[in-house]
């Protein structure tokens, strides 16, 4: 621990102003721990602005310095006073939020009391310091990066395990990084994953950067819906058919009766395939009530993510068993019509909803990028409320803070921000995130590409910025360009 | 003229003298014993402000039509700050600069801070110490009241500034922030008057532009009696202000009102008085073709005064300096006007 030249200058509510001449080298970000040992009490702050103390004369200096700056001259400061002044001069003023206290050793969350002004100690922790007093370290971890002081951000399984994470930040920033990190992670540690890839980013995991086969090649399956994927209408079910018929395909209710009329017949006589139903529409007496039917059938039926051959039909069981000791799924929905998109997405959760309901699945990990684009808006709390509590949980990856509700946000467990520097972008985090607007407003702005603002459970509700650690798998992240060397080298 | 000639001036007397009032508090309680009786001698007294009330209305003013000769101008300033108060005493700092303006382009060299600890114990062998050895005098005097030595300090540093430049330069114009004036007539040893004759042997004008005295006629102050239409101008107010003030003051120069710029300011110059009153004005007319003039004021002594002075950064930083090089620390004691009078304290006078 260093001891510094800090002292406390203001306490507001939350927010402590904390003076430091000579100025220390404390980073946006850091934390200090402010210490009353006559209260043997201690707080936690994290310093999350920075800026000049305020010093009476210095803007007098400036403009002093500013008339003379064209003039040749020297100053015989025979005492070297000059370098008091520059150090007074360069004084900091850290603006800090109040975290947690320590009392008796512990992490408290009392931060109601006072720190003396004049007898307080302030030490800045170095990263390690500060990590171990979280105690983020734990038997079941999974490493996701370091500090910007170089030290190694472990989190504990249990912090993600039942959870709701966000992953948000504009665009190239490292987001989707971050996501298959905690995909790979998870697998790695058995658990089961389902990702919705819409830009086919992840079907690549399973190879190394130099695409050759990778450890966790075994454990990635990947799912093109329509193509290898076949399930069949029985397996379907009518639950998700009809879901599938009245949510996404907008068939009326009296069309959507009919159609569960004629499923069940079929049903009973154990007839029920893709060409019988077909056939049972078309004898339909009702005209509108038939072309309805016809028009959804034949455009469910053009996905090709059904199939009368129980060769090419696939079950989510037996794909989902297959990954022993941890794997993932990976649907590719990339280049598919958002139609069809809604159509598989429906599919999914309500096949995975019904697995989990039978106790089928124990639990399984699902992660979202830009879920806005398949996701209807009422399903957005169906996951993260009933879902949830079956065992799906859930991981959005969104470049749009706004498209993800301000209740979803409040309900998350663990926030990853990554940089953004649009004002609504932040302020639409800011309002709905566990921590306070100033610390969105002034770190997240300031984040490199690939370093995160971690908050929630992940990292004891100490917000913590962590550069993400690098993969060495096949990321695919990156975004195809036209004037490439390759392309240079062609023409 | 090159800075560096400037820079190997150094005032070591204000270093090590400043350096013992700093680390040697207690040895200076011995120095009681040299405590000479009497006053100060006025080479180092404050400014005299002047009053004086002009009754004969037909002063005609001087204009200076002439085109004037390009000389080098130097311009002295000093000032001096509190730092606070000890338990011995108090600290203050002095800073003097020396602005130059040749070819067209200006120069400075600032000597300083200097860092003195006053207290009743040191305050006369500071005194003596410093006019003794600067000004090669020695008899000594009896220092004035601790309040009052850190501007007899300063007045020391600005008078030492200006007897180097009147001993090195040649065929300059020298220029003063004050007067020419000292409060003891019957004086026997001046310095003000051997810094006088130095500069008139090389040839050097000294002119001293004062911005505190306050002189009026017919109730008019000093800025009503010269015209804007006649700037750049003189008033000769000499013998005016000479009848009111000369049995108590000592006028080294002559005595003008000058307006060097058209606007609403004038100022008191003090012109040798061993020089002839042409080669005076002359001096004048040089200045306004050699330097810049804005608001009647040259720009050499303007710069001079920007560089002197003190901000209250370098205040707190002198503060740490000597905090951390000599373990005095500033106390804070009880305001007594504060304690007697409470809300009706009023505004105090600034002491210097």
């Amino acid at each position: 621990m260093v001891k510094a030249m800090m002292h406390i200058y203001k306490l507001d509510g939350n927010t402590m102003d904390i003076v430091s001449c000579p100025p220390q080298g404390v980073q946006k970000g850091d934390y200090i721990i402010v210490r009353d040992d006559a209260l043997n009490r201690s707080l936690i702050v994290q310093v999350t602005n920075i800026g000049y103390a305020n010093i009476p004369g210095v803007l007098e200096d400036i403009l002093r310095d500013s008339s003379t700056k064209n003039m040749d001259g020297q100053n015989l400061d025979f005492l070297g006073v000059k370098a008091f002044v520059d150090v007074i001069k360069d004084a900091r003023v850290f603006r800090c939020k109040i975290r947690k206290a320590i009392v008796n050793g512990r992490i408290d969350h009392d931060i109601s009391w006072t720190p003396s002004r004049s007898t307080s100690q302030l030490i800045n922790l170095t990263d390690r310091e500060f990590l171990e007093l979280i105690g983020l370290h734990g038997e079941n971890t999974i490493t996701l990066g370091t500090t910007k002081g170089g030290a190694e951000v472990t989190v504990n399984l249990a912090a993600i395990d039942g959870k709701l994470n966000i992953i948000t930040g504009k665009k190239g920033t490292g987001k989707s990084h971050l996501s298959k990190l905690l995909l790979l992670s998870l697998i790695e540690k058995g658990g089961i994953c389902v990702v919705f890839d819409v830009n086919g980013e992840y079907i690549n995991l399973g190879y190394g950067a130099d695409y050759k086969k990778a450890t966790p090649h075994e454990k990635i399956i990947v799912l093109s819906p329509g193509k290898r994927f076949k399930v069949t209408l029985e397996y379907m079910g009518l639950g998700v058919f009809l879901r599938i018929m009245s949510s996404v395909l907008d068939l009326p209710d009296n069309s959507a009766w009919e159609i569960r009329r004629i499923w069940s017949s079929l049903s009973q006589r154990n007839t029920l395939t893709l060409k019988n139903l077909r056939k049972a529409v078309d004898s339909v007496l009702n005209n509108y009530v038939r072309d309805a039917l016809i028009r959804r059938i034949d455009s469910l039926v053009s996905t090709g993510l059904l199939t009368d051959n129980l060769q090419e039909a696939s079950t989510l069981e037996d794909l989902i068993f297959g990954l022993n000791n941890g794997g993932a799924l990976i649907i590719n929905l990339r280049g598919l019509p958002t139609r069809f998109c809604h159509i598989v997405v429906e599919f999914m959760l309500s096949k995975l909803c019904n697995l989990l309901e039978r106790w089928v699945l124990r639990a399984l990990f699902l992660f979202a990028e830009e879920a806005h684009l398949y996701l209807r808006k009422t399903y957005w709390e169906d996951i993260v409320t009933r879902m949830r509590h079956l065992g799906l949980f859930s991981t959005f990856i969104t470049n749009q803070p706004d498209s993800i509700s301000d209740g979803i946000y409040r309900q998350a467990d663990n926030v990853f921000l990554f940089n953004f520097t649009n004002e609504n972008d932040l302020a639409a985090v800011s309002k709905a995130t566990m921590v306070d607007v100033e610390t969105i407003n002034v770190i997240a702005r300031e984040l490199p590409p690939h370093y995160c603002l971690a908050l929630g459970r992940v990292t004891n509700d100490f917000p913590i910025i962590i550069e993400v650690k690098a993969l060495n798998v096949k990321t695919m992240g990156e975004t195809r360009l036209f004037f490439t060397n390759a392309y240079k080298q062609k023409i | 003229m090159e800075i560096a000639e400037f820079s190997q001036i150094t005032p070591k007397n204000f270093i090590e003298i400043g350096y013992t009032s700093l680390k040697d508090v207690v040895d200076l309680n011995l120095s009681r014993a040299m405590t000479v009786p009497g006053l100060d001698g006025g080479d180092f007294a404050d400014e005299i402000e002047l009053n004086a009330t002009i009754g004969n209305n037909f002063l005609k003013p001087i204009t200076l039509l002439n085109p004037g000769e390009e000389v080098p101008v130097f311009g002295v300033d000093v000032s001096n700050i509190d730092l606070g108060e000890t338990k011995e005493g108090f600290l203050c700092a002095i800073r003097g600069s020396i602005v130059w303006r040749e070819n067209k382009t200006y120069k400075y060299v600032r000597h300083g801070p200097f860092i003195f600890h006053v207290t009743e114990a040191n305050k006369h062998f500071l005194y003596n110490a410093l006019r003794q050895r600067c000004f090669d005098v020695n008899e000594g005097v009896g220092a004035p009241i601790m309040e009052r030595i850190p501007e007899h300090i300063r007045n020391i540093l600005e008078r030492w500034l200006q007897k180097q430049l009147s001993e090195s330069r040649r065929e300059s114009l020298l220029l003063w922030d004050g007067s020419m004036t000292t409060r003891t007539v019957n004086n026997p040893i001046s310095i003000l008057s051997r810094l006088l004759k130095r500069a008139r042997d090389a040839r050097n004008v000294i002119l001293a532009l004062s911005k505190k005295t306050s002189i009026s006629a017919f109730g008019r102050r000093m800025d009503s009696l010269l015209d804007s239409g006649n700037a750049p101008c003189l008033l000769d107010i000499d013998d005016v202000v000479r009848v009111q003030y000369g049995k108590y003051l000592r006028f080294f120069g002559k005595i003008y009102a000058v307006k060097l710029s058209p606007g609403n300011l004038s100022f008191r110059l003090d012109i040798d008085r061993q020089v002839p009153q042409e080669a005076g004005i002359q001096a004048v007319e040089n200045l306004l073709c050699s330097d810049l003039i804005v608001d009647s004021y040259p720009e050499t002594l303007r710069l001079a005064h920007i560089m002197s002075r003190f901000s209250a950064n370098e205040v707190i930083a002198m503060q740490r300096f000597v905090a951390e090089n000599y373990g005095l620390k500033i106390v804070q004691r009880p305001n007594i006007r504060q304690i007697l009078f409470g809300p009706y304290t009023g505004i105090r006078s600034k002491r210097s």
